[in-house]
């Protein structure tokens, strides 16, 4: 199969890659683009942890083709902070022990991601549909919706 | 004792900002110029005859490097645990699913697949034995020739067993079992090798024990261990899961063989088939007691299901055994714990090691029991709750048992449990609410005459700051943000100037397994230990800087204190100052698990000494036309000793009962003659944030004799009480004791269909 | 996975050029939540992916009595379509229950009746809607009602040459009221162990003069238990045989027993959730009537 080129954007800034069209999505990130924080954890879409944000969504990116992110704008959790500043996510995900062994942690923070951009101000049924895709082995998912919850403006824990 | 600054303050967890921008790098992220990507080729049949193997096919195509038999390794074919039974890469027989019979390495990954489809071989399929209960019969199928499938039987005895049953009013004897469990670390397994400049072999891989993998690669590869060196990257979850070699050995071969940097991973689909499971196990459990409730004896008889490779069979079953009378007085006892070889999925190392399961077993026992004699469960427990200075049924005299009624008392108070007859039981026609407890007593550390011990390295520079040098493993159970805090501590630094090492058995001395919830206690105190003549140093040189004694002066977050009295010489100068007067401030620590009292003649030799508590309380709801059952809410309870870090640890505890549910309602890893049968996260269910309910969980601490600033294990202790507490409620829901997990929705109605 | 060839054509007529030269090789991809699993374990082997991505196929729209989805709407945007959730409430709630947002972000209606699972959860709330299909192949076009598209797993009528092109669903009128409701065995992320559909539509005289009755993961194909939907027409809304009608249609299921449950567990789950999927429909019927 001959390799195309893609043209998007990832963490705001112009991608062009050359590859097979129908590498996952998650392949090129690791492969391509050496975005390592994007994980294998089963790579069909049952775990989460390769989720990434696609043109303002949240999608599993070893289920998106390279070929189908053409022209699309594509967020990764290294683009989550911005010059240096960790995005109030990031922050709220370390002060309240939202993580622990972190594997699932970058697909998890660009569901909540995902959610705020749609919802600036989730409830916390919200927050627990945002993340039902998201399988986590070391926590109860409670400092994650937590976590949610106050990183967003005026928000407060229950 | 004085006030301290950073043990038992909320700590962010050490590395948190690496995790939390995608800057950590887990083995996988892993990338060395000229890497190649490893495959393994796995049996197709759980018992099987290899006849015939033929790699010259895939040795041709495209882009392979290497292809390796067996005959490929230069040393011992086998990995060493408990026996040296479980070969790296198959000569004549498959004896499970998971057993490997080709290394391979190429350019990429699409090579590498091509190439083991290319791979021919001919097996000659043979009958396996898939049962332990079939396992143990006389004539059944033997997994080995020359060994028995009953590999071991041990017993545990104490007391008068005859006498504790006549002096029963009451008896109660049921049988309980509880399933294959896979640890799903979202991380699957994977290993990274190269050829270090000198040739070292280098292995990256994540694990609980890298001076114990580093024997084994060294003899599996012919060469000195000090020629190979294993470091830890972040870790992505273990659970016990990799506390066992996986692709490491395989890793280091092809590395070896094509002098390139070799990348081995595992994909979900092959995890689940290879990899150690948590063992199921069937507990017959009988209980004498008087007619108060107080019990005489038991007598417990355990059969656990560990596969055809010993591995760490023998030891879940007898730290079953030397746990399954629970924390309670049990004055004579009987118990026996078999380990059953078959031709299933191995099983080993799982958070608990056979805790859970037997404490299952002793949780709904004692329901049964209360049942019986018409007390409440919270009062059973009472009654024959232990207290410290008790002796167990193996021997061990508690140096610290508070947390034992501590937490049951605690537990109750917080659920409200006194009043509970209040809520409603019937919330609609199909509906049933039910409340459940779970009392256990959890061990820390391995066990009197296992070797229980760990190194840990200090290092202060010029300017104060202190490197760590440990090789116990971060699992993200936040052992080394613990570690930091203990070395920070003691040195008088600020946490921030802690640097802690990744695991690296260049760096550090052994740490002994990430295991048996000892990592806080036993590395803890060799970093005490490394600290002391450190902080001593420190100290003498300020009393000379200051004319002060040295009884006055203190460390604190990096300053130099007399009596309360903040003085203006910091720690760095203090460290400044050293390093002019060629003084050392640098050392090795040391620590064996301590056994101060000796055990009583005939007693268990293995049992342990430090015990921690816990109890758990779960409220549910039975949907009694599905079966579906619904937690409300968990109290969790536990006791720490000591919190070091109490962010971390509430996290631990929660995480525990998110795993406990799970273990309770919908895990099950189902066998088919050998054959996982869900093998992916779509068919092997764990929790998701919607299967969670409300958690309300307390650390109670009761600090511990001997343990760095009395603390002790909290991660498995955790995951214990859940599943019990969960069967407990659904068992009052209905009127009737479900004794197997998982309570699925179908087992469920078929327990009230037989009311 | 071997690396089949991509082409993303730029209009209907070159996606079904290009599906006609290919000989049966080739395959469509929309969401790809379904396919690239199945090709990942080596279910389905093509030699060509055509992706629908550029075609104009995700609209939803109104027109006269008939609602319009495009074969590529995604669960998400079922989720957000105020106008589905006014007329079609259970294909909603349906539609939640599949996957996690990021799945629904790319799984499409479409895909989900293609697959073609006997446990696709969009099946019976579209079933009970009536939906009807529109199918186009180069130079035609048919429709073809929903309940005559599924032949078993992963077959359907649709042919090699065809591409399903749009869901058409008449706009419910009148005193109707549906519910949805599936059993997992967890939470989220779940296949359905059973999953039921119905709706109910009233006449003057409050008795029923419309009962649709929809099975999944009960049989090889998600089905209308049409016996059970006759134990229903023309009584009162206020005596409906709401019990005999869902032991009708634990008759009408043919389960089969797998790793998530066995034949007669999912039988007498399908009289549960019939029984409650009704009553729940009776009541908003009745609240409606209350109401004025």
């Amino acid at each position: 199969m001959a390799e195309i080129t893609l043209n998007f954007t990832v963490n705001g800034e112009v991608a062009k890659v050359t590859t097979e069209p129908v590498k996952t999505l998650l392949q090129m990130l690791r492969e391509d683009l050496a975005l390592h924080s994007v994980k294998e954890g089963c790579a069909q879409g049952d775990c989460g942890s390769c989720i990434v944000v696609m043109s303002g969504q949240a999608v599993n990116s070893c289920l998106v083709l390279a070929a189908q992110v053409e022209g699309a704008e594509i967020v990764t959790l290294e683009g989550l902070s911005k010059n240096g500043r960790l995005h109030p996510l990031q922050r709220q995900f370390a002060e309240l022990w939202a993580f622990q062994c972190g594997f699932c942690t970058a697909g998890m923070l660009m569901s909540c991601y995902a959610l705020l951009l749609n919802n600036p101000a989730p409830t916390q049924v919200e927050i627990r549909t945002a993340i039902e895709g998201n399988l986590c082995r070391c926590t109860s998912y409670r400092a994650v919706m937590d976590a949610v919850l106050a990183s967003t403006e005026g928000g407060h824990l229950p | 004792m004085t006030k301290m600054e950073i043990v038992g303050k909320p700590t962010e967890a050490l590395g948190s900002e690496d995790i939390l921008t995608g800057k950590a790098r887990y083995c996988g992220d892993l990338t060395f110029p000229g890497m190649l990507v490893g495959k393994l080729l796995y049996s197709a049949h759980p018992h099987a005859r290899i006849k015939k193997l033929d790699i010259s096919a895939a040795l041709a195509m495209p882009g392979v490097v290497t292809v390796l038999t067996h005959q490929d390794i230069p040393g011992k074919n086998n990995f060493l645990y408990a026996l040296d039974d479980q070969p790296i890469l198959v000569s004549q027989f498959a004896r499970y699913q998971g057993d490997a019979l080709v290394a391979l390495a190429a350019e990429d990954k699409n090579s590498a697949q091509a190439a083991l489809k290319a791979i021919q071989v001919e097996y000659e399929p043979l009958p396996g034995v898939y049962d332990a209960l079939e396992a143990m019969k006389p004539g059944s199928i033997q997994v080995w020739p020359d060994r028995s499938n009953l590999y071991d039987r041990l017993v545990i005895e104490h007391g008068d067993i005859q006498a504790g049953f006549d002096a029963a009013e009451v008896l109660i004897e049921h049988t309980y079992h509880t399933p294959l469990i896979e640890h799903a670390f979202l991380e699957p397994e994977c290993a990274v090798s190269l050829v270090d400049w000198d040739g070292t072999i280098i292995v990256y891989s994540p694990g609980q024990s890298p001076h114990r993998d580093r024997h084994q690669i060294a003899r599996a590869l012919a060469i000195p261990e000090a020629k190979v060196r294993v470091i830890y990257p972040t870790i992505g979850g273990a659970f016990g899961g990799k506390d066992e070699l996986h692709v490491q050995i395989h890793a280091a071969l092809l590395a070896q063989a094509t002098g390139r940097p070799v990348m081995l991973e595992r994909t979900r689909e092959e995890s689940i088939r290879t990899h150690v499971k948590r063992h199921p196990i069937q507990v017959r459990y009988r209980t004498g007691a008087t007619r108060e409730g107080k019990i005489t004896a038991i007598h417990v008889e355990a059969i656990g299901d560990t596969g055809p490779y010993v591995n760490a069979g023998a030891e879940v079953m007898s730290v079953l055994a030397a746990t399954v009378f629970g924390p309670y007085v049990v004055p004579n006892a009987h118990i026996e714990a078999s380990t059953v070889l078959t031709n299933n999925p191995i099983c080993g190392a799982m958070r608990g090691f056979g805790i859970p399961q037997g404490q299952f077993a002793t949780e709904l026992q004692m329901d049964a029991l209360a049942r019986e004699v018409n007390l409440d469960p919270l009062d059973i427990r009472l009654l024959n709750g232990l207290e410290t200075g008790d002796t167990l049924p193996t021997g061990a005299r508690l140096r610290q048992a508070g947390g034992m009624k501590g937490c049951l008392l605690e537990a109750a108070e917080m659920a409200g449990w006194a009043e509970r007859q209040q809520t409603e039981d019937r919330p609609a026609p199909h509906l049933r609410r039910g409340w459940g407890m779970a009392s256990i007593i959890f061990t820390t550390g391995l066990g009197r005459n296992v070797p229980d011990s760990a190194g840990a390295g200090l290092d202060m520079a010029t300017d104060g700051s202190v490197l760590l040098r440990t090789a116990a493993s971060d699992m993200g159970q936040g052992a080394h943000t613990v570690l930091a805090q203990i070395a920070a501590e003691a040195l008088g630094v600020e946490l921030s100037a802690v640097k802690v090492t990744q695991p690296d058995t260049h760096r550090a001395t052994s740490a002994g397994a990430s295991a048996g919830s000892r990592t806080t206690f036993v590395s803890g105190n060799a970093v005490l230990d490394a600290a002391k003549p450190i902080r001593e140093t420190l100290l003498q040189i300020a009393a000379e800087e200051t004319g002060l004694p040295v009884e006055l002066l203190s460390l604190r977050s990096g300053r130099v204190y007399a009596d309360d009295e903040q003085l203006s010489l910091s720690v760095a100068d203090l460290a400044g100052q050293a390093g002019q007067q060629n003084r050392r401030l640098h050392a090795e620590g040391f620590y064996t698990m301590e056994y101060p009292e000796p055990l009583p003649e005939g007693e268990y030799p293995y049992a342990h000494g430090t015990f921690t508590f816990a109890t758990q309380i779960a409220r549910v709801l039975v949907d009694i036309e599905t079966g579906e059952v619904m937690v409300e809410e968990v109290i969790a309870v536990q006791d720490a000793g000591k919190v070091i870090n109490p962010g971390g640890a509430l996290g631990q505890v929660e995480g525990g009962c998110a795993m406990g549910i799970g273990y309770a309602l919908m895990e099950e890893l189902v066998v088919n003659q050998g054959r996982t049968i869900n093998n992916s996260l779509e068919s092997y269910l764990i929790p998701t944030a919607k299967d969670i309910p409300q958690i309300r969980a307390r650390l109670l601490e009761f600090p511990e004799p001997y343990a760095p600033y009395g603390s002790k294990g909290i991660g498995e202790a955790s995951l214990t009480p859940t599943a019990p507490a969960i069967t407990n409620a659904v068992a009052d829901a209905l009127g009737l004791p479900i004794r197997q997990i998982p309570l699925t929705a179908e087992r469920v109605l078929a327990a009230i269909d037989s009311l | 996975m071997t690396f089949p060839d991509y082409f993303a054509p730029a209009t209907l007529d070159e996606a079904l050029a290009k599906l006609g030269q290919q000989a049966g090789g080739a395959q469509i991809i929309a969401g790809g939540t379904d396919l690239l699993p199945r090709m990942r374990a080596g279910l389905v082997n093509p030699n060509l992916l055509v992706d629908l991505a550029s075609l104009a196929l995700a609209g939803i729209r109104r027109e006269s009595s008939f609602v319009y989805l495009g074969a590529r709407v995604t669960h998400a945007q079922v989720l957000e379509s105020k106008l589905l959730r006014q007329h079609y409430p259970a294909l909603v709630v349906a539609c939640e229950a599949i996957g996690g947002p990021s799945i629904r972000n790319r799984g499409t209606l479409g895909g989900n009746l293609v697959n073609a699972s006997p446990a696709a959860d969009a099946a019976p709330p579209l079933l009970v809607y009536d939906a009807d299909l529109l199918l186009v192949s180069q130079g035609a076009e048919r429709c073809l009602p929903l309940a005559d598209f599924f032949f078993g797993p992963g077959k359907t009528a649709l042919a090699r040459d065809e591409i399903l092109k749009e869901v058409r669903l008449p706009v419910p009128s009148g005193r109707t009221a549906a519910a949805f409701l599936k059993l997992g065995k967890r939470q989220a992320m779940a296949i359905a162990v059973v999953s039921v559909a119905v709706r109910l539509t009233l006449n003057q005289n409050s008795r029923i003069d419309q009962a649709r009755i929809a099975l999944g993961s009960v049989a090889p194909r998600p089905l209308r238990a049409m016996e059970s939907e006759k134990v229903l027409l023309g009584r009162p809304l206020e005596k409906l045989p709401i019990v005999e009608a869902a032991s009708v249609a634990a008759g009408e299921a043919s389960p089969i027993s797998d790793i998530r449950a066995s034949g007669d567990y999912r039988r007498r789950m399908v009289e549960v959730l019939v029984r409650r999927a009704l009553s729940s429909a009776c009541q908003e019927l009745q609240r409606e009537k209350i109401g004025g």
